[in-house]
């Protein structure tokens, strides 16, 4: 059991090296300016990671998740502007909130798929949405929502990140962990429950699955990702705005992990590129940054037609293919690990 | 500076007119040696904001267009300031970028004309721990006045509103003023609440209604002061939103039964024609800076570079004149520098703090910055009246009565400049 627990895949490998390079290499050769653009896009990894893999494990479309970012920033701006709390603490305490929050749409919406499912959670976006604008984002004021006219307060960031490049390390190693953690739930339980519910919900009722159970169980997990990555951005800027969290990002979100392939993890990194590298790529080249919508509709139709599986997919394929070739060349037995553990 | 609280009986400009003799002047920019500068340049960054729901780059554009006219006159002691503008888009994300790729990678010895709802919220700490000054020229939020390393040349809501309910108090009869603003904090709420307050100490009344700046529904906001009870309608938007209310009041017939004020954004040339002959003599603005037609030397100058050096497109209004004052002021302190210190951040942030009694006819009073935790030198303004398709100045520069300005009339003194 243990052994199969931890075994390290061929996918699996080259996220650990990935993550490795992104850690100790890209902080020290990016200038300021990326290292706050990679600051972002590490935070929406985190949150479509978690968008990304409620469709591949169970086939249910969150259009909430960029809201429940926005839920995740507000409470750790509230905590850190009201207590004197270590930001580990309030990043723990911003995502279990999410998490909580998570389960609380999900009951209702549990006995929904497909469609039905995918307009409750964007009617819940619309309603954080709202909720976000009309009563802002704490910056230092008293009361429960937190919010003093004028000038806001200071933010502490954690003390082993104050820098913007130990910052973005710190984002980096948050990221990581949490695809370990999914990982983990797919190779346990949970993970054998969601792929049976994924094929049959009245299958997996008979075998004894309590489906709603291991349902919110998913949700609360996407929930407690999104409020960890609101929480890592609201600590990455020092405030946030309610412009960043409209119900339409929850659907742009949504599509870019669909483009970028919800299946793998290397899906949730592209779909995290276009949604913030593209855009600031285009603005430094002075190209008007709206241009990204255009690219983003055209690979979304690049997956639908030919890529079911995304970028990541076809870029898996390709090396699975390739290692196919070289081992029927080298005379050896094809390796089945490569097709049969790549996700995630 | 003197409180002049004059009422101006005769003086009618019609912008059109006066513009069109301004034209011809020639710029008078930096050195005036008439050869380009082509030496090593002078990095300087600017920051505006262009999305919905407003556009404030006009600041931006008037600072580029004087900078590229110091570059056609000899520079700064011949290098040339290589000006890099960066749109923040609303986006505090897009704002945090803008400031790390000026200050930290391109390595921008100040910024100037920045224009923004959002980049000085985000950026203020930045600024402070880079020790990198800010000449700002939009500035619509608290930080922008109340941090260390931004100053602006222009008012920003809260004076310029304090200026048009004062007036409405004074003159129009005001007894209750709504105020319409974006629900920002550091915005709306913070530069409603002192007019509230004044009209609350003159034994009046006054109340908000706040606009989500995400999906702005102005007619519930009209509707919300109206149930206040209101007799006049404080505008604190930008100018697009605040036609958009003053449409809305057309609508209903609404507009002899309040007084219809706004602060700056509002003073546009555009703005008559665009709320058509309905609303003639109807609406009060306040200004900020000095009424285009007046046409003192450094208005026809202004002009004159926009002329010269500006896209035609770009506004001529009054975060354009903003604009074009604080690249002003920054060449003028850049000149009186060592040239060997012109390139060192620290010295030339040290210069800018130390900037005290520069004067404009653009301005009521000087132009300061000092060593302070605020900075708001500009907090006397004009107030016009919309008429006959233009607008007409109904009061000369006046002081605003608040208690927000006591520690910056300390400062001047302390400054010597009263």
């Amino acid at each position: 059991m243990l052994p199969k627990l931890f075994h390290i895949t061929p996918s699996g490998a080259a996220g650990i090296l990935f993550a490795a390079f992104a850690f100790f290499v890209v902080p020290t050769l990016a200038g300021s300016l990326w290292l706050s653009v990679f600051t972002s896009m590490g935070c929406f990894t985190l949150a479509i990671a978690g968008v990304a893999f409620m469709y591949a494990r169970l086939g249910m479309v969150s259009l909430t998740q960029v809201g429940l970012m926005g839920v995740g920033g507000w409470v750790m701006l509230r905590l850190n502007h009201g207590f004197a709390l270590p930001f580990e603490v309030n990043l723990v305490i911003a995502g279990l909130a999410t998490m909580v929050l998570g389960w609380v749409l999900a009951l209702p919406a549990l006995r929904l798929r497909g469609l039905y499912l995918a307009l409750v959670t964007l009617m819940a976006a619309g309603g954080l949405e709202i909720i976000l604008s009309t009563f802002q984002f704490p910056n230092g004021g008293s009361g429960f929502w937190g919010v003093q006219t004028g000038s806001g307060a200071g933010f502490r960031r954690p003390a082993l990140a104050q820098s913007p490049e130990a910052y973005l390390r710190y984002v980096v190693a948050m990221v990581t962990l949490a695809f370990l953690f999914i990982e983990l739930h797919r190779r346990l339980a949970p993970g054998r429950a969601w792929a049976l519910i994924r094929r049959s919900e009245a299958a997996a009722m008979a075998a004894g699955v309590n489906v709603t159970f291991y349902k919110a169980w998913a949700f609360g997990i996407s929930g407690l990702l999104a409020g960890g990555a609101g929480a890592l951005l609201a600590g990455s800027l020092g405030l946030l705005d309610g412009g960043t969290f409209r119900a339409s990002e929850s659907v742009m979100l949504f599509a870019l992990a669909v483009v970028g392939g919800a299946r793998f993890w290397l899906g949730a990194v592209i779909a995290a590129a276009l949604f913030r590298v593209l855009p600031a790529l285009l603005n430094n080249w002075g190209v008007d940054a709206d241009l990204s919508f255009v690219i983003f509709g055209a690979g979304l139709l690049h997956a639908v037609i030919t890529a079911p599986n995304g970028i990541a997919g076809q870029i898996t394929e390709f090396f699975a293919g390739l290692s196919h070739k070289l081992s029927n060349k080298l005379g050896l037995v094809p390796s089945t690990v490569i097709e049969g553990s790549a996700d995630d | 500076m003197k409180k002049l609280n004059i009422m101006l009986s005769a003086t009618v400009g019609f912008i059109g007119v006066a513009m069109a003799g301004q034209a011809a002047a020639a710029p008078s920019c930096g050195s005036n040696t008439g050869e380009a500068a082509t030496g090593e340049p002078i990095i300087v960054g600017g920051i505006h904001g262009n999305a919905a729901p407003g556009d404030f780059s006009a600041s931006t554009d008037a600072a580029a267009a004087y900078f590229s006219c110091v570059n056609a006159n000899g520079g700064i002691n011949g290098r040339p300031i290589d000006y890099r503008v960066e749109n923040d888009q609303w986006n505090p994300e897009l704002a945090s970028q803008a400031a790390a790729k000026l200050v930290d990678d391109a390595g921008a010895v100040a910024l100037v004309g920045n224009g923004s709802f959002m980049e000085m919220a985000v950026n203020a700490g930045t600024y402070a721990k880079a020790n990198v000054m800010v000449m700002a020229s939009a500035c619509a939020i608290s930080e922008c006045f109340e941090s260390s390393n931004i100053v602006s040349t222009n008012q920003g809501p809260l004076p310029s509103n304090l200026g048009a309910t004062q007036y409405a108090q004074e003159e129009l009869g005001a007894t209750n003023v709504a105020c319409i603003g974006l629900n920002i904090p550091n915005n709306g709420p913070w530069s409603c609440q002192p007019s509230i307050d004044l009209m609350k100490a003159r034994g009046g009344d006054g109340s908000m209604a706040l606009l989500n700046p995400g999906a702005p529904d102005v007619n519930s906001a009209l509707l919300e002061s109206i149930a206040n009870g209101a007799d006049t309608i404080l505008m604190n938007l930008p100018a697009g939103l605040a036609i958009a209310v003053l449409k809305a009041a057309e609508e209903q017939d609404l507009r002899d039964s309040y007084n219809w004020i706004a602060p700056t954004p509002l003073y546009d040339l555009s703005v008559p024609e665009a709320l058509g002959e309905y609303w003639d003599g109807k609406v009060w603005v306040n200004a900020e800076l000095a009424p285009f037609h007046l046409n003192g030397a450094d208005a026809q100058n202004w002009l004159a570079v926009m002329d010269s050096y500006a896209n035609p497109n770009d506004p001529r209004d009054t975060f354009a004149q903003s604009g074009y004052l604080s690249a002003r002021f920054f060449t003028d302190t850049m000149l009186a520098m060592d040239p060997a210190e012109v390139g060192d951040r620290a010295k030339v942030t040290d210069a800018i703090k130390s900037i005290k009694g520069l004067t404009s006819d653009l301005m009521c009073g000087p132009y300061y910055v000092g060593d302070s935790d605020f900075h708001m030198p500009n907090h006397a303004g004009y107030m016009l009246q919309m008429v006959g398709g233009g607008f007409k100045v109904v009061r000369d520069c006046y002081e605003f009565d608040s208690a927000y300005f006591e520690p910056h009339i300390a400062l001047e003194k302390k400054l010597g400049l009263r």
